[in-house]
């Protein structure tokens, strides 16, 4: 017996040696090794994309997840270098432990080079971590929180230079834009704002409600969530002399059942949504909306033929698309400058490097990144340049015309 | 806390008796399509004493078979046949689609297990309701498809005659869309306590209720009894898939998770296996609901609903109408 139990020690005591030992090699030295690891580029190299699959916003997921495709489909075309996409679920905002999983998955894929995504700000600001230590950057085309690159009160710390990009303005420069708008074009006195309960939501509609008091006016304000559908309540709470509702929500079919609903009451507000309901054909509060979004081309040949494939220019996940061009033009160059070979640490300093012209980005301005803060809220991993959000008006037959 | 209270004092104030009866009205027409699902919900329970969390998405099957029979004549705003025979279409369809589905679900997720313990069939329902939502997710790409309903019928883009109103109250309309979902649970109910109470089938369903070895003994097919069950249960919520699509306007994958669990608590709290109980369920979780986003804030619905879930767990666990079960030992 005691034999037995001396033996059982000397092997536990030889375990937690090992262990021990292993442990005081992987600290440090392994996060640096994931970063610095050499990778063969061969002729495919491997972007993960960070997106909501499944989850309540799916179908703004799925939008993503297309033109993520699309940017694949017209790179491998083009370059010799081809892209490999690897798609990771993170349901945005349901659970943040999808995101964490996904995050940990793309750290750990040795043949990973950089990260498109994800999706939501929150979601960037738990993954970064993860990803920073794994020598990854990520390039996010919906993530609008201005504390992500730009440190506010609320928020000091914004995300580690170097390690987080963005190919969409952030919120500071669409809030501006839609409160200047709907304070100094439509004139309205009595605004009502509603978010839908995620993080991109929530930011957008705070950028505006402080941009508004600003402007002297007191909006209203109330909330729903992205799984609710009856509005009737919620449009019974909106007083009855509001001249606009702002909706920045993410999903524009809900947005769509909120104007025929305020309708079908006999409201006679406007509706004015954001780049979340830009979906022309989806959203169409016809005659009475408005809605702020990139200033697309619709006569760029790629954006007509996803279109033409997908039944309707659905652009909210361009932005994605032009995250995938900025990751695989980096990698390009990392690949270039090492001969074939290349490691994470070297694509991510590349991605700052990467420049796309106003056709290339399909946003309607260039994309290169700022280095360093630049006016009230843009700053490193900001888009700089003539990055701006156009305001469409929605006619009476539902077709988006720019106003501003 | 002090803000709060100030905030909804003066909520009710702006709004008055206008805004009082368009939320009393809202939650009345909202509390009817729970109602609809919670009878199901009731139903099943009484007859198996299972909770079925798959009648949340049998409800969202329902309303996306509406909605393809909608699309296939022509949609919303260019239907190729009359009103009236689109709509009885779409509720033939949704209802005998979920009915089907429902006794699919019974047969071979819950009839395999109607001996295992209690909690072996429950996971099978919450198995049954992921599995749904996530084929129709897959299926549908996960897009809000719209039911155009509000312009049904209607020319050059104006509101359809669903939305012509039928009577007011101090100016407020009550549309024809919102007494017919409102009369269709009510004739429902009507219909489905007759049922129960009336006919040999309703007999044979009491009898499997109370004992079901025993009814079996006493000739009664009872594996056919649950079938029809499972199909009365899910033609139910089928009904209320298409009349949400009609009345709220859309319909998408995920609308069954929220409207399964609020209709669960509308069986609840009208007690468990009682079928007045969870139309007065629904009605009361309905109007809690709509009086929570108008009075303090869309963000507090859900808080209010499941609150009412658990004090009514608290102060009376067999609900409004349910009875207390003495149990033989």
């Amino acid at each position: 017996m005691l034999k037995k139990v001396g033996l059982v020690a000397v092997l536990a005591a030889l375990v937690s040696v090992v262990v021990a030992t292993t442990a005081w090699g992987s600290g440090k030295p392994r996060v640096l090794a994931a970063a610095t690891a050499s990778v063969k580029c061969g002729t495919k190299v491997t972007i993960g994309v960070a997106y909501p699959a499944t989850g309540a916003v799916a179908a703004a997921g799925a939008n993503q997840w297309d033109w993520a495709l699309t940017a694949k489909k017209l790179w491998n075309k083009s370059h010799h270098l081809k892209i490999n996409l690897v798609p990771g679920d993170t349901k945005l905002d349901t659970d943040a432990s999808f995101n964490i999983a996904v995050a940990h998955t793309f750290a750990s894929n040795g043949s990973m080079l950089a990260v498109t995504g994800p999706a939501g700000s929150q979601e960037n600001q738990d993954a970064n971590p993860i990803y920073k230590g794994a020598g990854l950057a990520s390039v996010s085309g919906s993530a609008t929180r201005i504390f992500l690159t730009r440190a506010t009160p609320g928020n000091p710390l914004e995300l580690p230079h170097g390690y987080f990009f963005r190919t969409v303005p952030n919120d500071g420069e669409q809030g501006d834009a839609v409160a200047k708008f709907i304070h100094g074009t439509l004139k309205a006195k009595h605004v009502y704002i509603i978010d839908d309960g995620t993080s991109y939501s929530t930011g957008l509609a705070d950028q505006v409600q402080a941009d508004l008091k600003k402007d002297g006016l007191n909006p209203g304000r109330n909330h729903t969530t992205t799984a609710v559908v009856d509005y009737s309540s919620l449009i019974t709470a909106i007083p009855n002399n509001t001249q606009v509702v702002y909706i920045p929500w993410q999903v524009a079919g809900n947005a769509q059942a909120f104007y025929q609903q305020s309708h079908a009451a006999g409201k006679k507000y406007k509706v004015f949504g954001s780049d979340g309901t830009d979906v022309p054909g989806t959203f169409e509060p016809k005659g009475v909306g408005y809605v702020s979004g990139f200033p697309v081309d619709f006569s760029n040949p790629t954006v007509k033929a996803f279109s033409k494939a997908h039944s309707g220019p659905e652009t909210f996940g361009i932005p994605t698309y032009t995250a995938v061009w900025v990751n695989a033009r980096a990698i390009q160059m990392a690949c270039t400058a090492g001969h074939g070979k290349t490691t994470r640490t070297a694509v991510r300093k590349d991605i700052p490097k990467v420049k796309l012209t106003k056709a290339q980005s399909l946003l309607g301005f260039a994309v290169q990144f700022l280095k360093k803060n630049k006016g009230a809220w843009q700053g490193y991993g900001d888009m700089g340049g003539a990055a701006s959000f156009g305001i469409y008006h929605v006619t009476s037959s539902g077709a988006y015309v720019r106003v501003g | 806390m002090h803000f709060l209270v100030f905030n909804v004092i003066d909520n009710i104030r702006s709004l008055g008796w206008s805004g009082a009866f368009q939320l009393l009205r809202n939650g009345v027409v909202l509390g009817s399509l729970y109602a609809l699902i919670a009878l199901g919900y009731t139903l099943v329970y009484g007859i198996l004493k299972l909770l079925n969390f798959a009648q949340g998405d049998v409800f969202m099957v329902g309303a996306f078979l509406g909605y393809g029979v909608l699309t296939a004549f022509g949609g919303a705003l260019n239907p190729e046949i009359g009103l009236v025979p689109l709509i009885l279409l779409m509720f033939a369809a949704a209802m005998v689609g979920s009915g089907v589905l429902g006794v699919s679900i019974e047969r071979f997720a819950y009839r395999p297990l109607r001996n295992a313990p209690r909690i072996a069939p429950l996971i099978s329902a919450l198995g049954v309701a992921f599995f749904l939502e996530n084929s129709a997710q897959l299926l549908t790409g996960g897009y809000v498809y719209s039911y155009d309903a509000l312009e049904l019928g209607g020319k050059n883009g104006n509101l359809g005659p669903l939305e012509s109103p039928v009577f007011s109250v101090a100016g407020n309309p009550v549309t024809v869309v919102q007494v017919f979902v409102v009369a269709t649970a009510v004739g429902l109910m009507v219909g489905l306590m007759l049922l129960v109470s009336r006919t040999r089938f309703g007999k044979a369903m009491r009898a499997t209720a109370f004992d079901r070895e025993a009814a079996s003994m006493m000739g009664i097919d009872t594996d056919r009894v649950i079938s029809y069950t499972f199909f009365i249960a899910s033609m139910l919520a089928g009904a209320a898939g298409v009349m949400f699509g009609l009345y709220i306007g859309t319909t998408f994958f995920f609308m069954g998770f929220l409207a399964g669990l609020k209709a669960f608590t509308a069986a609840v709290v009208g007690g468990i296996g009682s079928i007045p109980g969870a139309v007065l369920g629904g009605l009361l979780v309905g109007i809690c609901e709509s009086f929570a986003i108008g009075y303090v804030g869309g963000q507090w619905s859900d808080i209010v609903v499941f609150g009412i879930l658990i004090l009514f767990m608290f102060v009376r666990p067999t609900g409004l109408l349910g009875s207390r079960a003495i149990q033989k030992v």
